[in-house]
């Protein structure tokens, strides 16, 4: 089996590859010129299709839709018009498939991630993304492609890793951090971003395979890749996917594992860690306020969990705080890293488990995560996958009944907000200056884009969804509920109580309403702000059928 | 960003379809073309690279006088040669006929 290099191929051609010859049927193409509003007032030239084409048609007869992430255009990268193509298309073939008209979903992934012009509103989307994939893939099979010169990372490998089937090639990479900015963020020595057989080595498809982060490897060409994905999707129920428990719930190997792994030293070990205190960690003092410190968890703990008793409801809250003597040292100062991830799947599962057959507990996540651990042993490891556990746990609770609320009462940033708060049916948070919302460092924003920071600064202003503010990040519809206190660092009993009432509140609606990350769209606030999410989503919905 | 908008008199053949091609990305192109039943082909262009409002106008010159054509175009630019630039027009040119 030969056929023609299928990574040498425009997204566009490789939609049609991939579908029944003469099926292919582009929604949303060029001509519609559904472009980014938000790349032209930085001095980017947008592209007419924003760089997202979905295409419907068939696979061996059967209805799919195909959607084709161009690598080419500003790395892949998701803003809020490509974003909302993905999302939009998947949240279709969902409507389509539970009403027993089931529509095969392929995801053709060549994707540095949220773009980072359109920052918050790429995690916003992200988060629409993985609630999709995890609903759509109960009904049909949904396929992940990883074969493009990009590779697949940030926001959109820890979607890779939801999908039902993920097939690579040589040529894919498949990871969390992309290299450049691992090596901005924790340095040279951790990861060497010019090292090609380091990078191939650590994220390159051939490795996940070996490690079973992939299903299937198959040659760089249209008829392999095209063949591969017939067969599979003829019979999803056999191998590869369908015969044990989707990879993001293999909690207990996967921690197995991870204990087990010898990590790398890379970088010097901090001489004196910093013991956990209160000051510098606003979730870990929230957690306690809370919490009112219900249970003792020891301190070499970088995920803590209470359950707690508020009136008639039962409450788990889960917090990551900073843990200085945690195995791997990149998670040191709170970030989501490796362990963590697998963590918060764990605990969220454990109430699932508890609560079945009845009254579901709510889940409070109390979001302060400076974003998700920059390092090699975490990359080695997946730390897309264990994200995508922690996505994946919430989303299900979520769906299972289980009232999820996050309360943002520090730094949500990036991947980490993504596992760890946006799969949560509402979003609460403190009005407070110092609580920053971003997919990434000021620093990495710099490296990526080649900007200064005084540039990505003065650009803040113009696009809101770059801002880093509570305020800017709640004008996006995002936020159910700004919480008023004078100081997040000291915060009194009088606070403390209007939190937990403004909590309560959240519950009974959750209970009442349940709520899915797509309904952030219905918010007020949402309407100007995110506008174009919205209108590519109804003109998609025109041309589906 | 620049933005750049020319128009040309009407050529005699006229395009049977729209055809997009290329990609913006590096040293690359996206053109869009279109059928047109104006008076003028009319080219709007936005651009990475700017200050090279006279370059465009002579290539587009070029083109224009070796295809007798009437068509809508539009450019997305990023920072392609002009070699790669006729090269994008003309393989839209040729999918378009």
């Amino acid at each position: 089996m030969k056929g023609e290099s299928f990574s040498e191929r425009s997204a566009r051609e490789r939609a049609r590859v991939l579908l029944d010859q003469g099926t292919f049927r582009e929604l949303l193409d060029p001509f519609e010129r559904l472009e980014s509003p938000h790349l032209a007032p930085q001095g980017i030239v947008p592209q007419s299709d924003d760089g997202v084409v979905v295409a419907r048609g068939r696979i061996r007869a059967k209805e799919a839709v195909v959607v084709s992430v161009e690598g080419g255009f500003q790395g892949g990268s998701i803003g809020e018009v490509g974003g909302a193509k993905i999302a939009g298309a998947l949240e279709m073939a969902l409507r389509d498939s539970a009403r027993g008209r089931p529509i095969i979903s392929v995801l053709v992934l060549d994707t540095a991630g949220i773009r980072l012009q359109e920052a918050n509103l790429g995690i916003l989307v992200l988060s629409e993304i993985h609630a999709a994939i995890l609903e759509l893939r109960e009904y049909v099979p949904v396929v992940g492609v990883i074969a493009g010169k990009i590779g697949c990372f940030g926001g959109m490998g820890i979607a890779a890793a939801l999908c039902g089937a993920l097939i690579g090639t040589e040529i894919g990479r498949l990871g969390l951090n992309g290299p450049e900015v691992i090596e901005q963020e924790a340095g040279v020595a951790e990861f060497d971003a010019t090292d090609r057989q380091l990078i191939w080595k650590t994220m390159g498809c051939r490795r996940r395979k070996e490690i079973g982060q992939i299903d299937l490897q198959v040659q760089d060409s249209d008829t392999a890749l095209a063949e591969t994905i017939a067969e599979y999707c003829e019979k999803p129920k056999l191998e590869p996917a369908g015969a044990r428990a989707p990879r993001t719930r293999q909690i207990e190997s996967q921690l197995k594992k991870i204990n087990d792994y010898p990590i790398l030293r890379r970088i010097p070990e901090r001489l004196t860690p910093s013991a956990r205190t209160s000051v510098n960690s606003h979730g870990l003092l929230w957690f306690e306020a809370l919490t009112e410190n219900s249970t003792t968890t020891p301190e070499a703990k970088s995920v803590l969990a209470a359950d707690v008793q508020w009136g008639g409801e039962t409450v788990r809250a889960i917090v990551v705080v900073p843990n200085a003597v945690a195995r791997f040292p990149r998670a040191r100062d709170g970030q989501v890293g490796i362990e963590e991830g697998w963590e918060i799947a764990r605990l969220v599962r454990e109430a699932m488990t508890a609560d079945e057959g009845r009254e579901k507990r709510a889940l409070l996540a109390i979001v302060d995560v400076p974003g998700q651990a920059f390092g090699i042993n975490e990359e080695i490891l997946g730390l897309h996958l264990s994200l995508a556990a922690a996505v994946d746990a919430y989303a299900t609770a979520r769906r299972a009944g289980h009232p999820t609320v996050a309360l943002i009462v520090g730094k949500a940033i990036s991947g980490a907000f993504l596992a760890h708060g946006l799969q949560c049916g509402q979003i609460l948070a403190l009005n407070d200056e110092s609580i920053e919302v971003h997919v990434m460092s000021e620093a990495s924003v710099a490296r990526v884009t080649r900007r200064s920071p005084e540039e990505i600064n003065s650009l803040a202003s113009l696009v809101r969804a770059t801002a880093r503010d509570i305020r800017s990040f709640a004008s996006l519809g995002a936020v159910d509920q700004l919480v008023n206190c004078d100081d997040s660092y000291s915060i009194d009993a009088h606070c403390v109580a209007s939190v937990r009432s403004k909590i309560l509140k959240a519950i009974s609606e959750l209970r009442l309403f349940p709520r899915e990350p797509k309904m952030r769209l219905d918010s007020p606030a949402s309407q100007e702000s995110r506008k174009m999410s919205r209108v590519v989503r109804k003109a998609l919905e025109a041309e589906w059928s | 960003l620049e933005t750049l908008n020319f128009s040309f008199p009407a050529g005699s053949q006229h395009v049977l379809r729209r055809v997009q091609v290329g990609i913006v990305a590096s040293g690359n192109l996206e053109v869009l073309l279109e059928p047109t039943a104006n008076a003028y082909s009319q080219v709007r262009i936005r651009t990475s690279v700017s200050g090279y409002a006279e370059t465009w106008k002579a290539l587009l010159q070029v083109f224009f006088e070796r295809h007798d054509v009437a068509a809508c175009i539009e450019i997305n630019d990023s920072g392609a040669s002009p070699p790669v630039v006729l090269l994008r027009l003309e393989q839209a040119l040729e999918e378009s006929l």
